[in-house]
């Protein structure tokens, strides 16, 4: 099953659970259609390079000294001077290996770098911290899964 | 001929020769002066500490830290390279390197935890950076060692003070200079002793750049030709700044210190911008005789150097009264040299020339002046070495003479980043020589055994830890009425046996069996993912470790199991930089998913109860494994020639090979040889627990040691196993329900 099928499915069944908890709620078809074509839209974003840049430029680390680096790292991924930019990534691994901002970035910078394999590992491994928010989870699946090959 | 015509064809002759000697001299100048004037060496540094709030940091080891960065403990901190420990607070005068601004800094370290940084003003700062250790050099020939310093990066002090005690008369003159020789004679016969030269800087710059030190009248004709010559061509600045960096400042073992970059650094532990007066005094003091002014060798005579040039510095009113009382008074403040030859660690100088040499010519690694950073952690390194020299000693204290020869190899890497923090290459750790961590490829006994396990647990639908294998005896027939027949350890055959305990206590027929079981293809599948390049041969007794490979190999493979099955090459080498400081070249962090995280849970698991009731089970306390992660493998080749431990503490992978070089029997075992230097690294380096991350996949369930059928905690016999969700026992034998129905 493809990711953005999922997605779809996940959000049918929470519109199901709420209807089945709320017993006189009418069904509204209208509502149903905005919520596949946020869907749809979510999935189409999910496939854009330029969009996840942007989102993952918006995931912080918890940690401020973590963040400042973090920072340092966005200023040269977004003059494109990847090497730098995972350097100081590097660094912030070395204060911290449990910062989920940190794999997302690398798992970016690599498929920006063309290094796919890599990419997908870093994601793997950023799924694997704990207490992640459920948008830095879809967005590292969306490396890890490698949805927007095209 | 008459004599008028002698004298002119003299006179000719004689102006031909001075001609023709000046313009030698001179192609000799331009040459020099515009061409590559200095070789500089390549500098390899260890790596530098970042602290930063959050950042996990043992307090003790931070201490040690400054210590080899030689800091110094005070009561009061007042000076760069000084520092104060009050309870949980650490003040420290950074020196300073490269964006790291020297200055006070307040650290809270508390539970082993950096809770604050704040500078002197009380600021809240992010992070600090301490200056790394500088650890070696690739060196040319002469073994000249220079930091190169651009005209802005050398202090107004420096030059004044060089001025002052040098050449008074520098912008005045033509490179020699007659005002100068009559005032150093006049000054020098007034105090009774030699205060100051006659030569100007430019005549000692041509001194030292073109002529040896012989002291003939034909010589300094020579020289003062150069000067004049050298002052014909360059500016003043360029002459300075090529002083500067020339001047001979000290011998350290092999190695020639060369310029002020280079003695504030091997003197001061410094970048020459962070030095202060009576610093600069003391190296300047130098000049006029680096070995009778050495304040290493003679600290008596330096101070009163120092002080000198101090008062000719009071007496030019470039300081005042008051300064030049303060300055006066200070200790000479130098620091330990950090290294004499050509590297403090040539264990790990020799990984660092071999990652080198795959990017760089041998020349442009003596001459550049590249500044190599890596990853070795100096403090590591430092335990490292003085366990395996304390582990070999008591050894030799247990088992006598015969162990007087024993040699050792050891590689301890961070596993969260694959960077090569510290590595031991013979017993005698600062020795040159056969490096045994990379070139000693050595059979690796049971450290195969979770290789092959791995290989069975990936087919998880069929093995689980639990599975029974066959751990009866086997003989195989190998042709031309050869037969092959592994035995345990112990000599016994232990029947059917869990896969876990199978491993944990390393039974070599189970082993065997299920890797004949497997098949080579699927084994040497699993080493290929683990990053082991060798081929597996097709014999069966690689499945009970006939298998060669080097200690660094070894961390290599268990560094993919280490890291939950991702594979990553180790490094020994952070980034290059040119002798500007310009990044020349990274190497990143490469990852690569080999196997699932919960398949190395698994494996991880087995290698855990190495500690709980296997061979490295008197080593810690049951209540230290879980946080710290603990797991390893202990093991030992054939006939005891080899004693192997592997194993993880924390963020830390470490190796240890025991064995001779001539092969023979060792009388040592993985656990009583390897395991005791490992334990011993372990406990002086006092790792912090780890947070690690879970396996939803992953389920534990109580399952009986004997059997592998359901069990429960209120059972006698049973253990906390985990599996993969979907490969649980689910059958309970009738007598396991009694035992349950009884308790309750």
């Amino acid at each position: 099953m493809k990711f953005s099928q999922k997605v779809y499915i996940f959000f049918i069944v929470i519109i199901n659970i709420s209807c089945a908890a709320q017993q006189n709620y009418e069904i509204d078809l209208t509502e149903v259609d905005a919520l596949y074509e946020f869907s749809s839209k979510l999935d189409k974003n999910l496939s854009n390079i330029e969009y996840l840049e942007r989102e993952i430029i918006q995931i912080n680390s918890k940690n401020p000294s973590i963040q400042r680096i973090v920072n340092q790292s966005d200023i040269f991924l977004v003059k494109n001077e990847l090497d730098r930019s995972s350097s100081e990534l590097e660094r912030a691994l070395r204060i911290s290996i449990n910062e989920s901002a940190v794999y997302l970035r690398l798992a970016h910078i690599r498929f920006k770098q063309g290094l796919f394999i890599e990419s997908k590992s870093f994601a793997e491994r950023g799924l694997l911290q704990a207490s992640l928010s459920n948008w830095e989870e879809l967005l590292l699946k969306a490396y890890a899964e490698g949805i927007f090959i095209n | 001929m008459t004599f008028s015509s002698v004298i002119i064809t003299f006179t000719a002759l004689s102006l031909l020769f001075i001609s023709a000697l000046v313009a030698v001299i001179d192609s000799k100048v331009t040459n020099k002066l515009d061409g590559v004037l200095w070789t500089v060496p390549a500098k390899v540094f260890s790596r530098s500490l970042e602290i930063a709030e959050g950042k996990k940091i043992n307090q003790s080891n931070f201490r040690k830290e400054l210590d080899l960065l030689s800091y110094r403990k005070r009561d009061e901190v007042k000076r760069p390279g000084e520092y104060l420990v009050k309870g949980s607070v650490f003040k420290i005068f950074l020196r300073g390197y490269e964006n790291q601004k020297a200055g006070i800094f307040n650290v809270v370290i508390k539970n082993n935890l950096v809770t604050s940084i704040k500078s002197q003003d009380k600021q809240e700062i992010d992070l600090i950076k301490l200056e790394p250790l500088m650890i070696g050099g690739i060196f040319p020939s002469h073994m000249e060692d220079r930091i190169l310093l651009d005209y802005s990066q050398v202090p107004q002090t420096l030059l004044e003070t060089i001025l002052s005690v040098e050449d008074q008369d520098f912008y005045n003159h033509w490179g020699v200079s007659l005002k100068s020789i009559f005032r150093a004679l006049f000054v020098n016969l007034s105090s009774g002793e030699i205060e100051q030269g006659g030569s100007t800087i430019t005549q000692q710059l041509a001194k030292s750049l073109f002529f040896s030190s012989e002291q003939t009248i034909k010589r300094k004709v020579m020289e003062a030709i150069a000067a004049i010559l050298i002052e014909l061509h360059y500016s003043k600045k360029e002459i300075l700044l090529a002083y500067v960096n020339d001047v001979f400042l000290s011998q350290s073992g092999r190695r020639a210190i060369h310029g002020f970059g280079m003695g504030a650094q091997h003197f001061f532990g410094t970048n020459i911008q962070n030095l202060d007066v009576d610093q600069i005094a003391l190296l300047v003091g130098m000049l006029k005789g680096p070995s009778l002014y050495n304040p290493r060798r003679n600290p008596v005579n330096a101070l009163k150097r120092r002080n000198l040039v101090l008062n000719i510095l009071f007496l030019n009113k470039k300081i005042d009264r008051q300064e030049f009382e303060n300055q006066s008074n200070k200790e000479l403040g130098i620091v330990p040299p950090s290294f004499k030859s050509e590297t403090k660690y040539p264990a790990f100088h020799d990984l660092v020339r071999i990652e080198l040499r795959k990017n760089y010519e041998e020349k442009s690694m003596r001459t550049q002046g590249l500044r190599v950073e890596t990853n070795i952690n100096p403090l590591f390194q430092t335990e490292l070495e003085r366990s395996a020299q304390e582990t070999k000693s008591s050894l030799v204290q247990k088992y006598g003479k015969s162990m007087e020869d024993i040699e050792l190899a050891a590689v301890a890497i961070n596993i969260s980043s694959g960077e090569i923090e510290a590595i031991v290459g013979s017993s005698n750790p600062g020795s040159f020589g056969f490096n045994r961590s990379i070139n000693a490829i050595r059979p690796i006994g049971s450290l195969v055994k979770p290789f092959v396990y791995l290989s069975a647990l990936k087919n998880y639908q069929k093995y689980t830890l639990s599975s029974l294998l066959d751990d009866s005896k086997l003989i195989l027939e190998m042709g031309n009425n050869k037969t092959w027949e592994p035995k345990n350890f112990d000599k016994k055959y232990h029947g059917e046996v869990p896969l876990h305990e199978a491993l944990s206590q390393s039974y070599n027929i189970a082993s065997a069996r299920l890797g004949l079981e497997l098949g080579y293809d699927q084994v040497g599948d699993t080493f290929q993912r683990l990053g082991i390049e060798q081929k597996l041969s097709s014999f069966p007794s690689v499945f009970v470790g006939a298998f060669e490979m080097s200690p660094l190999q070894v961390t290599q493979a268990y560094h993919t199991i280490a890291s939950d099955g991702f594979y990553t090459p180790l490094r020994s080498i952070r980034n290059i930089k040119d002798s500007q400081g310009n990044l020349e070249m990274l190497y990143p962090y490469k990852i690569e998913q080999r196997f699932r995280p919960e398949i190395i849970g698994l494996i991880r698991f087995a290698m855990e109860r190495t500690f709980v009731s296997g061979t490295a089970r008197k080593g810690f306390k049951l209540e230290q494994i879980k946080p710290l992660g603990l797991a390893g493998k202990s093991g030992t080749s054939d006939e005891q020639r080899d004693s192997w431990f592997v194993g993880l503490a924390g963020d830390h992978l470490v190796t240890i090979w025991l064995g001779f070089d001539d092969n023979r029997k060792t009388l040592l075992t993985g656990r009583t040889g390897a395991f005791e230097l490992w334990k011993n690294f372990i406990q002086r380096i006092d790792p912090l627990p780890i947070d690690r991350p879970t396996f939803s996949r992953l389920n534990y369930v109580w399952t009986d040691r004997d059997d592998g059928k359901l069990s429960s905690s209120l059972c006698k016999n049973s253990l906390l196993i985990p599996y993969i969700r979907g490969t649980e026992p689910r059958e309970m034998p009738t007598k396991r329900a009694l035992c349950l129905s009884r308790k309750n």
